[in-house]
């Protein structure tokens, strides 16, 4: 690990100060950002620990929209009865993310700006179509996610809460998760909603960045039940392929985990 | 047996067969242990290593200027200062002759090949993760500086890794002498009966399989603290291995000194797995370094950098072929094992201890192998937890269960035909390996009834209701047991009561503290907690050969056993003055000398005072009451036993579950069983990892490890495995005196086989014939989708 100063801000105005310096980084949970600290892959000249801003951290429901702050550990969003009551499903991710030392460090906020290919929220995030606040604006998840380990936040800028619509809205959702046998990160996940606009399948792992499914979702808007999924495939060209697995299984593993996450928004069965 | 009452019983009963709690085990679990990395001496410098980025390339110059200018750097030593200083290469031993085991010798001709393995690369580097330079400084961080300002010319070479391409023709050569990258080129067994058997054979099944490689992954990474006395001119090393008597020997070559003029210490160790078996290039770089800087110097292998220089294991290209006759009778087996040695060959154990037993516990009345040894740009591999057998057991059971498969044949049957019976034995198998004795029907016939094999085709379309597809398997096993000979035990028993023990035989967490203290409660009725074992400070240990093999109690308690007896003669010469009777007359039993015919006692503790305090006893028997025994034991022993296990896969993506793991093992006598249970779990669950999940990965094209951090490499974890049923038999071992086999290998031995025998069976209805290990979901999906495909043609993946 390379030196750096160590900041604590406790307002968001003075976090925006400090990470003005493009040589700064912001410190959510640090379950990725730490490691690749002591790997020496990366080299900042301070971090800006965002953990003692009060304002970033906890879970409201406003009307048919879930704010989850962006500092609010995956456990916390696990545990939450507003979140239990609003997305089931999302607490339910966020209950498979990592282990417990991950879950009571690790942050939506930092989840998600990290965009990790193989994490878990970025599937609920594009699926639910929810907003990314940032301190400056607010941004489309479509718009957000752009590759691996890219998003469309700009130098400085901190996101301070992610809002999902539910409700009425939301009628249905469910995640499955394929773990990679050593990481156990998602291999493929995949977060599938059934909204009042029609369903959305948004599939993380499988990809440089998290999509959308939309043969799926095609064949879901027909029928909302796993077998519409008979029959659907999903192209392996561009998909990711390693030594844990291929693209054309990846491929043929989206569209099975798909149904799961179908079966588990009818109430048939869990998560994987 | 398991049975609760079994922990109910007398807590003072520490004798030979209880199932003791380990007495150590509160020091480790409270983070009271100490292992290297928890030694610090004053003024200690870090260590880190620069390590090859390319699989194969040749060194030019090396710029350290740039890191010796950074404040806190005290050294980077390469291979100049390596060799201006005269260091050896570690002294690898490939091949350990027994005479008990067949040789591998190489045809008039060729030239067997030996190369040097510097402690850091000189002139070539051979893989990826090569010790290339040795930074010192004055923290790890500075140490890490300065390998980053290390400038290294590299002139990269073409690279092979993978296992029949390194024995290619053409392939890149690593070495400069042979013609090709074979090492040893060796035949065993009966060539002419063999053609001649497989001439006559009405059936002959066939298996080419690639063995994975793997890594042992200690839980304790490795770690050494090194210093250099100036007034004494010794070097002392603090290193966790399986020895400390063998790391000293070595490290002396390596620094080209007496051998006493090191010291090697070592206490709690996290693992051994014989991945922690031989000496390091570090540890003797690390030594060197202290002598060179004048201060302590300290290295701790980080995770990641242990995937990359921790030796690895398995890695073995096989063809085999099992002849038999229309009824099922084997007739003969003939095939070809090519190990891949890594860089340089360090221990062709893994090769010769596989195609000793090849025809594993069956009667195969003849059989003839190659035994082929190749060098490729990896890691060097050694022996691993049950070294060369289970790849063996592996192979011979899946050749069995292709002969069912092919021919028709029942596969209970067929083992039941061709397992050895009891009164068939010492049998000497087409190898001239001698089984000395056990009951192998009845290790079987109990795997199958506890796993209920009867009641499977019950289960199985129970599981097809459900949409899966359930599998069952088996696979017998015997292991050969043999590893460094000679061990000494020196016992003395102290005026208060406690008992020392001084032995070649460290702990890597085996519970030795706990199980070699009943043997002594055995034979002295001494509590365990007054035993000490002093086994880590080869200034007090001065021979043994350390833990592997399954050697530590099985040779362990020979001399043990040897150095009690003496001191309980010595004690009844000295009972005989304090009672003033004739020796022939004392008795020892429970601790106490009685005169028989009086009702005269005298307790062992009293007579350990006597020999101290008595002015005039005999010179043999004044001073402390102490033993030793040194004994150089070739013999090997044979452990076995039979595992039967039920998978279920999810055909939607060839996800499996394993839904029971039933285990006999028979260990000949179990010191202890709770212990040696635990044996068996880690054993199997290491086995298990392999078959389904581990798997060091090499790029083909570039050489690079791509498994080089828990990310990557899938190690097997609780939730993925059943609670087992483990049992043993105790039918005891003829050629140890008290009956004892080994039983920490056991688990392992058999666990491959199985597991792919069970995978396979599962697959059976779409006509799959194997799966390659690991066994990975994408495989088995793959194996199904091609068998749906072809259906007339079996399938293997």
């Amino acid at each position: 690990m390379f030196d750096f100063t160590y900041h604590r801000p406790a307002t968001l105005a003075n976090a925006s100060t400090q990470l003005a310096n493009a040589e700064h980084k912001p410190l959510a949970g640090g379950m990725s950002l730490i490691p690749s600290l002591k790997f020496r892959l990366n080299r900042h000249a301070a971090l800006v620990d965002l953990g003692a801003i009060a304002e970033l951290r906890g879970i409201r429901r406003e009307g048919d929209t879930l704010v989850v702050g962006a500092t609010t550990p995956h456990a916390e969003v696990a545990g939450s009865t507003l979140v239990r009551q609003a997305l089931p499903a999302l607490s339910v991710l966020a209950e498979g993310i990592g282990d417990p030392l991950v879950r009571n460090r690790g942050t939506i906020g930092g989840s998600i700006a990290h965009a990790d290919p193989a994490a878990d929220y970025p599937s609920a995030v594009l699926g639910l179509n929810a907003t990314v606040v940032t301190q400056q604006r607010s941004i489309a998840a479509e718009d957000f996610f752009k590759g691996v380990f890219e998003t469309a936040l700009q130098p400085g800028e901190i996101i301070t809460a992610v809002r999902f619509p539910c409700g009425p809205l939301t009628q249905r959702a469910g995640y499955a998760k394929y773990r990679q046998p050593a990481s156990r990160f998602a291999l493929v996940g995949v977060f599938v909603v059934q909204t009042a606009a029609g369903v959305r399948v948004a599939v993380t792992g499988a990809a440089p960045s998290v999509f959308r499914f939309t043969a799926a979702e095609a064949a879901l808007n027909k029928r909302f039940d796993p077998s519409a999924l008979e029959g659907v495939t999903l192209d392996a060209n561009g998909l990711n392929s390693d030594i844990h697995a291929s693209a054309v299984y990846r491929a043929h593993a989206v569209v099975e985990m798909a149904k799961r996450a179908v079966a588990a928004a009818l109430g048939q069965g869990g998560s994987n | 047996m398991n049975a609760p009452a079994e922990h109910h019983r007398n807590p003072r009963n520490e004798r030979i067969g209880q199932p003791v709690r380990r007495k150590e085990d509160l020091r480790l679990i409270t983070g009271k242990g100490r292992f290297s990395d928890d030694v610090n001496w004053p003024n200690q410098a870090y260590a880190v290593f620069l390590r090859s980025p390319h699989a194969h390339a040749r060194i030019g110059a090396i710029d350290t200027r740039a890191a010796l200018a950074i404040p806190g750097v005290l050294a980077v030593l390469t291979c100049k200062e390596l060799l201006a200083d005269g260091l050896k290469p570690v002294p690898h031993v490939p091949d350990a002759a027994n005479p008990h085991e067949p040789n591998l010798v190489s045809p008039p001709g060729f030239k067997e090949m030996i190369a040097p393995h510097h402690v850091l690369a000189v002139d070539n580097v051979r893989y990826v993760g090569e010790a290339v330079a040795i930074v010192i400084a004055n923290s790890v961080n500075l140490a890490k500086d300065g390998a980053e300002a290390v400038e290294v010319d590299y002139e990269v070479l073409p690279s092979v890794s993978a296992t029949p391409a390194a024995a290619q023709p053409g392939a890149p050569k690593l070495w400069d002498s042979p013609d090709s990258n074979i090492s040893i080129d060796a035949e065993v067994g009966d060539k002419a009966a063999t053609e001649a058997a497989f001439a006559r054979a009405k059936h002959i099944a066939k298996f080419e399989t690639q063995v994975n490689r793997v890594t042992g992954v200690p839980m304790e990474p490795r770690a050494a603290v090194a210093q250099y006395d100036t007034a004494t001119r010794r070097y002392t090393l603090h290193a966790g291995s399986g020895g400390a008597v063998r790391l000293k020997q070595d490290l002396a070559k390596i620094l080209d000194v007496p051998a006493n003029d090191v010291r090697v210490l070592m206490d709690d160790i996290g693992g051994n797995f014989g991945t922690r078996g031989m000496i390091y290039p570090e540890f003797g770089a690390v030594t060197w370094a202290a002598r060179r800087v004048g201060r302590p110097v300290k290295w701790t292998c980080e995770r990641s950098e242990a995937f990359l220089s921790d030796y690895q294991a398995r890695d073995l290209f096989c063809t085999a072929e099992l002849a038999l006759d229309a009824e099922g009778n084997f007739l003969a087996m003939r095939g070809s094992n090519l190990s891949n040695v890594g860089s340089v060959p360090s221990n062709y154990g893994q090769l010769k201890k596989g195609v000793e037993i090849m025809t594993s516990l069956y009667r195969v009345p003849c059989a003839h192998f190659r035994a082929r040894g190749v060098v490729s740009n990896t890691m060097l591999t050694r022996p691993y937890r049950s070294s060369g057998r289970p790849e063996v057991m592996y192979i011979m059971e899946r050749l069995i269960d292709i002969a069912a498969f092919d021919f028709g044949f029942d596969r209970q049957a067929l083992r039941r035909r061709n397992l050895l019976q009891s009164h068939e034995l010492p049998y000497t198998n087409a190898f001239g390996m001698v089984y000395d004795s056990g009951d192998y029907h009845d290790a079987m016939e109990k795997a199958f009834a506890l796993g209920n094999w009867a009641g499977f085709p019950a289960r199985r379309a129970e599981a097809k209701a459900r949409g899966k597809l359930r599998g069952i398997g088996t696979a017998n096993y015997v292991d050969t047991a043999t590893g460094v000979p000679r061990e000494r035990a020196e016992i003395t028993v102290h005026d208060d009561g406690r008992v020392d023990v001084v032995l070649g035989i460290v702990s890597n967490g085996q519970g030795h503290e706990t199980s070699f203290a009943q043997l002594i409660n055995e034979w002295f009725d001494v509590p365990i907690e007054k035993v000490r074992l002093i086994v880590g400070d080869t200034d007090i240990v001065q021979v043994g050969g350390g833990t592997h093999s399954g050697r530590g109690l099985r040779l362990g308690s020979i001399v043990m056993f040897n150095a009690s007896n003496q001191i309980i003669e010595k004690g009844k010469r000295i009972a005989a003055r304090l009672m003033e009777c004739d020796p022939s007359v004392v008795r020892f039993f429970r601790g106490r000398f009685s005169a028989q015919g009086t009702d005269q006692t005298r307790t062992l503790t009293e007579v350990a005072a006597a020999a101290q305090r008595l002015p005039d006893l005999p010179e043999d028997l004044r001073g402390p009451l102490t033993a030793f025994s040194d004994e150089t034991i070739h013999i090997p022993s044979f452990p076995y036993g039979c595992h039967v296990v039920e998978v279920e896969i999810d055909p939607a993506l060839g996800t499996l579950e394993i839904v029971k793991y039933t285990a006999i093992d028979d260990v000949g006598l179990a010191v202890n069983p709770m212990i040696v249970h635990g044996q068996v779990h880690g054993a199997i669950a290491q086995g298990v990892g392999q078959a389904l999940w581990e798997n060091v990965h090499y790029d083909a094209a570039s050489g690079q490890l791509l498994s080089g951090s828990f990310m990557d490499y899938a190690m097997p974890r609780a939730d993925q495995l059943p609670s087992f049923t483990a049992e043993f038999t105790e039918i005891p071992c003829t050629t140890h005196p008290l009956g004892i086999r080994p039983g920490g290998e056991g688990g392992t031995t058999p666990a491959l086989g199985v597991m792919i025998n069970a995978v396979v069976d599962a697959l059976s209805e779409f006509g799959v014939k194997h799966v390659e290990m690991p066994a990975t979901p994408e495989r088995i999906w793959r194996a199904i989708r091609e068998a749906k495909n072809s259906p007339k043609r079996p399938a293997t993946a």
